[in-house]
């Protein structure tokens, strides 16, 4: 039978997969909440902070790398100022266009930074600097287990989404773009300039959706071009949370990363669980983990819409 | 005489071609793509002209879906993998190309129809994810060992000994695949035009520009949305099967998300809900694309970068300069610059 140590792992290590998602997903929220812009590009941009610490920080590309920590202090830089970029030359354009420009817009931009990315590096799995994964692994009670590389991505994913949250809460910056967020008109006229605020939270989306994309391929020991998925996956932490509310695309990353792992465990491969009553194996094939949270994703938008914490929006003529 | 032609009644005015140089063009442009072959044009190009009309296929397609009713449906590579794995699969059973063809649409239309069915209760952007989500299940799906009794495989060779409807009417060599290809093309070109021209595709358009309103003067707006997803989505799987069999060989790494990034470059560079522009979008951009191909396999080739993953580089950028510049496409713009020069030295 399911032995209750391994559900248990794989119910940490979820939670943990989790936690990575939520990164990519509070920096889809954000921008959505505050400009209205559904981006679909949130995968590459996730690929761009992930292989930004490939490119400065191993000597693939340029002769002398920096350090590790350094490398990822300055991908996260140049995700901020990407957003800061992207805000000016892109989406600025697009203010009060269809919302069909908007999304086909993030997903060419998605096609531009994962093919720049293919022309610079191949298609191929790079690993990251050695000071940026770790051999051994931390043993949880219960005789669960988790490595250190996964933990520690986990243990910065948490702490970066509670200083985010402090943020909103107890920063004048934070509740600018929270006020800015709610109802962009009356916070003009208090004073808030919007332009700066929107450029504000570009910068802070696509950084954290960098740090994102940087912990996920930590906790695998490198980048590969399967974070583009992430994109779509966290569609489902998103929808499920509501769309506009950011701890609710908390919560939803942390039940789709664990949708996934206990998917990939119980229901693909050698490890599938088997029917008890009429004992057909539930083996749906390899991958199945990933499209899991997809079909989570489409009965979420089904049944509910507007998801846990998601505003209502009443239609009028 | 009047001075100049004039509309005298609503089948004139509605007609498909309205002006007399239309009539005149449409006469001496239509033989040109049939006799094109006989005039000792080059296999490449052969080849290049069919994929344009398999692709016209599927973008119009598109267009019926995404330009007449307006939802946004990102799962053209999942739809055409379904329509090429169906015909692949019905070519077996030895039932010809033309029923194998048209199976293939249908199931691509029950799924697109499967798929709109959330449109019952959310709108826009819900589609977009949902067909999104579509798209990476289907290229799980068409990898999928474990569903080979479904899709039969996720490599497949297309037998190369078919006949048009069972074993009559063999199909040899590029050619015939050409004016077939041309034949359906034209066939859907001109289904989409009567459309547009229709009860139904004002019923898509009404449904486009405002399903609340289009609701509270009696339109069914859920049923029209899958009537829509149904005729595009027949489309989009016919163009599949063409595909497969103008490939002769079909895996799920040719029905990417990259392939409907592509089928949208086209749509929108020539014009959002315009059969002409769809047509103009899908032959400027298949040429663009296969001269920037070969310039980059041969920079490939010389400096031993992997250059080629430029292309959905160069499409990105063109999309989003043709979307700031001129959301309607370059047909509307064409239009504008005709208006200018009718009008010139005045501006108005």
């Amino acid at each position: 039978m399911v032995d209750f140590v391994t559900f248990l792992d794989i119910t940490i290590s979820g939670i943990g997969l989790g936690a990575l998602y939520a990164l990519v997903a509070m920096g889809f929220a954000l921008i959505y909440k505050v400009t209205g812009v559904l981006n679909f590009a949130q995968g590459e941009l996730a690929l761009v902070g992930a292989y930004g610490v490939v490119i400065l920080g191993t000597s693939s590309l340029i002769s002398t790398p920096l350090p590790a920590v350094a490398a990822v202090g300055a991908t996260i830089l140049f995700g901020i100022i990407l957003g800061i970029f992207l805000e000016r030359v892109i989406f600025r354009q697009f203010i009060g266009e269809p919302v069909l420009s908007v999304i086909i817009v993030t997903l060419a931009l998605g096609g531009i930074f994962s093919g720049f990315i293919r022309f610079l590096l191949g298609p191929n799995y790079r690993s990251y600097p050695e000071a940026l994964t770790f051999g051994f692994s931390i043993d949880l009670p219960l005789g669960t287990s988790i490595s250190a590389a996964y933990a520690l991505a986990v243990a910065l994913a948490l702490v970066v989404v509670v200083a985010l949250m402090l943020f909103f809460r107890y920063t004048v910056t934070g509740s600018i773009l929270r006020a800015a967020a709610s109802d962009e008109q009356a916070a003009m006229v208090l004073g808030v300039s919007i332009e700066r605020t929107i450029a504000l939270a570009w910068a802070l989306s696509i950084g954290i959706t960098a740090i994102g994309g940087v912990l996920l391929a930590m906790s695998s020991g490198g980048a590969g071009f399967s974070i583009v998925a992430t994109g779509i996956i966290i569609f489902a932490a998103v929808v499920f949370g509501g769309l506009d509310s950011i701890p609710g695309a908390f919560l939803g990353a942390i039940i789709v990363g664990l949708l996934q792992e206990l998917g990939s465990f119980y229901l693909e491969g050698g490890s599938a669980v088997v029917l008890p009553v009429v004992d057909v194996q539930l083996n749906f094939g390899a991958g199945f983990g990933e499209i899991l949270p997809l079909i989570f994703l489409l009965v979420v938008i089904v049944v509910k819409p507007y998801g846990l914490f998601g505003t209502e929006r009443i239609e009028r003529l | 005489m009047p001075c100049g032609e004039y509309f005298t009644s609503y089948e004139s005015r509605m007609g498909l071609f309205r002006w007399r140089i239309q009539r005149v063009a449409l006469v001496l442009a239509l033989p040109i793509p049939f006799i094109l072959p006989l005039l000792g044009l080059g296999g490449g190009n052969v080849s290049l002209l069919s994929q344009m009309f398999i692709f016209a296929i599927a973008v119009l397609g598109l267009n019926v879906i995404l330009g007449y009713a307006g939802e946004i449906v990102l799962a053209q590579g999942a739809f055409m993998a379904i329509g090429a794995y169906t015909t692949s699969r019905m070519l077996t059973t030895g039932a010809g190309l033309l029923p194998s063809m048209a199976v293939g649409g249908l199931m691509a239309a029950l799924v697109a129809v499967a798929f709109g069915l959330p449109s019952f209760r959310v709108k826009g952007f819900y589609i977009a994810i949902s067909t999104l989500a579509l798209q990476f299940i289907a290229e799980w799906f068409f990898n999928n060992s474990r569903a080979e009794w479904i899709h039969g495989g996720a490599q497949q060779q297309i037998p190369s000994d078919i006949g048009l409807i069972g074993p009559f009417g063999g199909l040899g060599g590029d050619l015939s695949i050409y004016y077939l290809s041309l034949v359906a093309m034209l066939f859907f070109a001109i289904l989409s035009l009567n459309l547009s021209r229709t009860g139904i595709g004002r019923t898509f358009r009404a449904v486009h520009e405002n399903d609340l309103a289009a609701a509270v003067l009696g339109v069914n707006v859920f049923k029209n949305k899958l009537l829509a997803f149904a005729i595009g989505g027949f489309m989009i799987g016919v163009s599949g099967g063409l595909y497969a069999v103008y490939i002769g060989f079909i895996s799920p790494d040719y029905f990417t998300l990259a392939l409907t990034l592509e089928h949208y470059v086209m749509l929108l560079f020539g014009g959002l809900g315009r059969v002409w522009g769809a047509l103009l979008g899908v032959g400027v951009v298949t040429i663009l694309q296969d001269i920037l191909q070969s310039i980059l396999q041969s920079i490939s080739a010389a400096t031993g970068l992997n250059a080629t993953s430029l292309v959905s580089v160069f499409f990105g950028m063109v999309i989003i300069i043709v979307l700031a510049v001129e959301p309607k496409g370059v047909l509307a713009a064409l239009g504008q610059l005709k208006e200018y020069l009718r009008k010139w030295p005045y501006a108005y």
